[in-house]
């Protein structure tokens, strides 16, 4: 049986409203023809002014604050002068960053001050956008991580998450109804340009593929993804859960490569088959460099990517479908084919 | 038990060479076939109940070398092996368990072992579990075994009790129960039967003509030799003892080399009330995992709770004092490892290694933090896991500085399942003895214990140990009539 959702807020705050997640979620609670469509004011917290005048434009309550995570003043209108129900949907975070040190002060720092700030206005729920960076990889391919599992950050952006995730727990202690979500790897539209280097590789057949490519990723398209957030939002569970959202099943990394290059062929685009195979051993080399770098407070993205693509990440969505009544309807192929039309349209090079 | 006098010469029709799981049943089939049997044993007859179970006095009467063998390695991995009547069965856990009907598909194939159903196995199974009365506890469960049960329960991870060759009395509790093993069970049955039974005598070799064995050659209790003249000879000294001999004695080609055991590593766990019972074990596992990861409960006799906080003692030890509050747990992994028994010249012991591989290594570190996930979710105050320089866990939180810091080379590795040795199948380039347990190339020697395992079952292995113990024993009773 679906759990029941609860009443929209009158208000809804939304961080990191001008990313990936947050562009996707504010179009999902905006446009009319939306499942997860709402009435009542939407607050997105955004960096500056382009992003702000974008998001005015997609209605009269969109009220966007121009504001910064590590500085908890600027936060202040987000909650000021906002009466009945709110609930915070708190997406925003940093994934590659210039320094080791933006990782705790956004991630960890940020989500600090957002928790302060449901505190003070009495949000109804605090719904926090986590990864699975804090549980780190799994010990072999056909291993799943299970809803509730033991933390192993993997590197700073993993320990930035963790700390995060715990800011969280000490907020329940407190009384504040936080719950947590926890997508892996995520695809679909309003992807960043390190996405579109993806199809790039995938349809050069550049993408290296380490060892037997049978390593397990869990993905999900962000639609799902906005399904999960808000479900995690709206149904009335104790507050302290987590749940892993992602696509219903883990997808080998040689699965991945094939159907993003059938994907683009079937959008018209001409793929060379994919033969770049990588030895194992560059898996590991690029995670040892991964780690000498960010010891010393620095981060390079490409191999921070590279040293991660060897391992399984792979989790179970189980309780989510069980608690929150969370139904992943879009898959890899389906959800590419999206992505990559998304691209076209935007002129976009692949 | 019908024990023969010392002296310097025996003869029988069949030589069962060592009393454990594997000998006592071999011994008791054959002899209730009609069959003129001696049983060998190197190590002492001791009667269940007359030393604690799980105490020191019993790994010194007991067990092989005081209680502890290392296989080489990184890490070297910790192992126990019975030396007494009955062999294991008189000092592990007690703990039954089936393998899967997945477990036996995959032994068939991979040895090609010939007419072996599923059917003949469980109907083995169904006479061993009459025979050993094997039960779940009627009363009450140990506290430490009540708490993994909880832990597991509060994650929604899988988890069942495992049965044990035991005897309750009417209204007994877990604590009440009596191990039903082979001194109390098959090497009655083969007393009874007409089997005779010559107790600390060691088997040096086997003495052969070509491919044909006549003699064993033995050390008695004194260092006197003694010789065992037989028709038959059935070598059933476990996955360690079995192929050393075989070694020893000119067999050699694939005998010794693939050593399956399931690893684990320990932790324990410590509570706010009383959870330690010296002389007995949890019966729950947590198979949430399974059959990669196995966590279950070990024997916590105070000298073992030291030993399990030793890997950390400056930062551990004060929890010494409280360890009626403290029980070990275990994590078990299946591993993709294998590793080598050879017998060394002028050794009593052979060398043994096994190599981890880099699944097996990070399956145990994944292994050791879900284990001490469950333990804090069934409200362990402080966790201590068994690595070196190992963190106390007292929080969430803490398993990151417990993962972080974990490496498997420097983790108290131990493993009490040891088999595969002398795999049985008909395929030679896998195999060492055929689908019976005749080791290739010798015409009247046979192998009937743990080392016939294909590899290894991912459960409690004595199940499938005496279930194909007791097919072999019924198909060499028909060749010898």
């Amino acid at each position: 049986m679906t759990p029941a959702l609860r009443p929209h807020p009158a208000a809804t705050i939304v961080t990191g409203a001008a990313g990936w997640l947050g562009t996707a979620l504010m179009h999902a609670l905006t446009a009319p023809a939306s499942p997860w469509h709402r009435e009542g004011v939407i607050r997105p917290l955004v960096t500056n002014r382009v992003e702000a005048d974008a998001l005015r434009a997609l209605g009269e309550r969109i009220e966007p604050v121009i504001g910064d995570l590590t500085s908890p003043a600027t936060l202040v209108p987000l909650g000021a002068g906002l009466t009945g129900v709110v609930d915070v949907l708190h997406t925003a975070g940093v994934i590659h960053p210039r320094t080791i040190a933006d990782f705790e002060a956004i991630n960890t720092g940020g989500t600090m001050a957002m928790l302060a700030l449901a505190e003070q206005i009495g949000a109804r729920r605090f719904v926090h956008v986590s990864s699975n960076s804090p549980f780190g990889t799994n010990a072999h391919p056909g291993d799943r991580f299970r809803n509730d599992e033991p933390y192993h950050p993997y590197f700073g952006y993993g320990r930035s998450k963790m700390h995060a995730e715990l800011a969280v727990f000490d907020a329940v202690e407190r009384g504040l109804d936080a719950v947590i979500v926890r997508p892996p790897w995520f695809y679909g539209p309003h992807q960043p340009p390190r996405q579109t280097t993806f199809f790039t590789m995938v349809r050069r057949g550049k993408f290296p593929i380490i060892g037997r490519g049978d390593q397990m990723r869990s993905m999900v398209y962000v639609d799902n993804l906005v399904q999960g957030l808000v479900r995690a939002e709206l149904v009335p569970t104790p507050a302290g859960r987590g749940w892993w959202i992602a696509d219903a099943r883990p997808y080998a990394i040689t699965e991945i490569v094939e159907t993003v290059g059938r994907a683009l062929t079937a959008e018209g685009f001409e793929v060379t088959p994919n033969r770049t195979r990588v030895p194992a051993l560059v898996g590991r080399v690029a995670e040892f460099a991964d780690g000498v770098i960010q010891r010393t407070g620095r981060y390079q993205q490409q191999i921070h990517v590279l040293g991660e693509m060897d391992k399984t990440i792979a989790c179970d969505i189980e309780v989510a479908r069980i608690e929150l009544g969370y139904d992943p309807e879009i898959e890899l192929y389906e959800g590419m084919r999206r992505s990559i039309r998304w691209c076209i349209e935007r002129g976009l090079e692949l | 038990m019908r024990f023969v006098d010392p002296r310097p010469h025996h003869d029988c029709q069949v030589l069962v060479i060592g009393s454990g799981a594997g000998g006592a049943t071999t011994a008791a089939i054959l002899a209730e076939a009609g069959h003129d049997v001696l049983i060998v044993e190197e190590g002492p007859w001791v009667e269940q109940g007359s030393v604690v179970p799980f105490s020191l006095e019993q790994m010194d009467r007991q067990y092989r070398a005081g209680g502890v063998t290392v296989a080489l390695g990184r890490p070297s991995i910790a192992y126990t092996e019975g030396r007494c009547a009955g062999g294991g069965t008189e000092i592990n856990s007690g703990l039954y368990r089936r393998p899967s009907e997945g477990t036996l598909e995959r032994w068939r194939r991979q040895t090609t072992i010939a007419d072996f159903t599923d059917d003949e196995f469980y109907a083995a199974c169904d006479e061993i579990e009459i025979a050993l009365s094997v039960q779940t506890v009627p009363g009450r469960h140990t506290p430490a075994s009540e708490r993994l049960r909880d832990g597991a329960a509060a994650l929604g991870w899988a988890h069942d009790e495992i049965p044990r060759w035991m005897s309750y009395p009417a209204g007994g509790d877990a604590s009440t129960g009596k191990r039903e093993s082979m001194t109390r069970t098959f090497l009655p049955r083969a007393a009874a039967a007409g089997a005779a039974m010559l107790v600390e005598h060691r088997v040096e070799r086997i003495v052969r003509d070509r491919d044909r064995a006549f003699r064993a050659e033995l050390t008695g209790p004194e260092g006197q030799p003694v010789t065992v003249d037989f028709d038959v000879v059935v070598v059933c000294g476990g996955a360690i003892q079995s192929p050393a001999l075989l070694q020893r004695s000119g067999w050699r080609g694939l005998v010794g080399k693939g050593l399956a055991v399931h690893p684990t590593v320990k932790l324990s766990a410590r509570f706010d009330a009383p959870v330690n019972v010296v002389d007995d074990v949890p019966v729950h596992q947590v198979k949430e995992f399974s059959p990669d990861l196995s966590f279950g409960g070990s024997a916590s006799q105070p000298g073992l709770v030291a030993l399990s906080l030793s890997d950390h003692w400056p930062l551990m030890r004060d929890a010494v004092t409280s360890w009626r509050d403290i029980a070990v747990y275990y994590a078990a992994i299946t591993s993709e490892g294998r590793g080598r028994v050879t017998a060394v010249p002028a050794m009593r012991d052979p060398l043994v290694t096994y190599r981890l591989t880099g699944r097996d290594r990070a399956l145990l570190g994944q292994g050791l933090a879900r284990l001490a996930l469950v333990m804090l979710e069934a409200g362990a105050l402080e966790v201590y896991p068994s690595f070196r320089d190992a963190p106390i866990v007292r929080k969430r939180a803490d398993l990151a500085d417990a993962t972080a810091m974990f490496r498997a080379a420097t983790a108290s590795v131990m493993t009490v399942h040891l088999c595969s040795t002398v795999p049985m199948g008909e395929d030679r380039t896998r195999a060492a003895t055929d689908s019976m347990g005749r080791v290739h190339g010798a015409e009247n020697v046979y192998v009937n214990d743990a080392s016939l395992l294909p590899d290894a079952p991912g459960v409690n292995p004595q199940a499938s140990v005496m279930a194909i113990a007791m097919r072999n024993a019924r198909r060499l009773a028909e060749r010898l009539t």
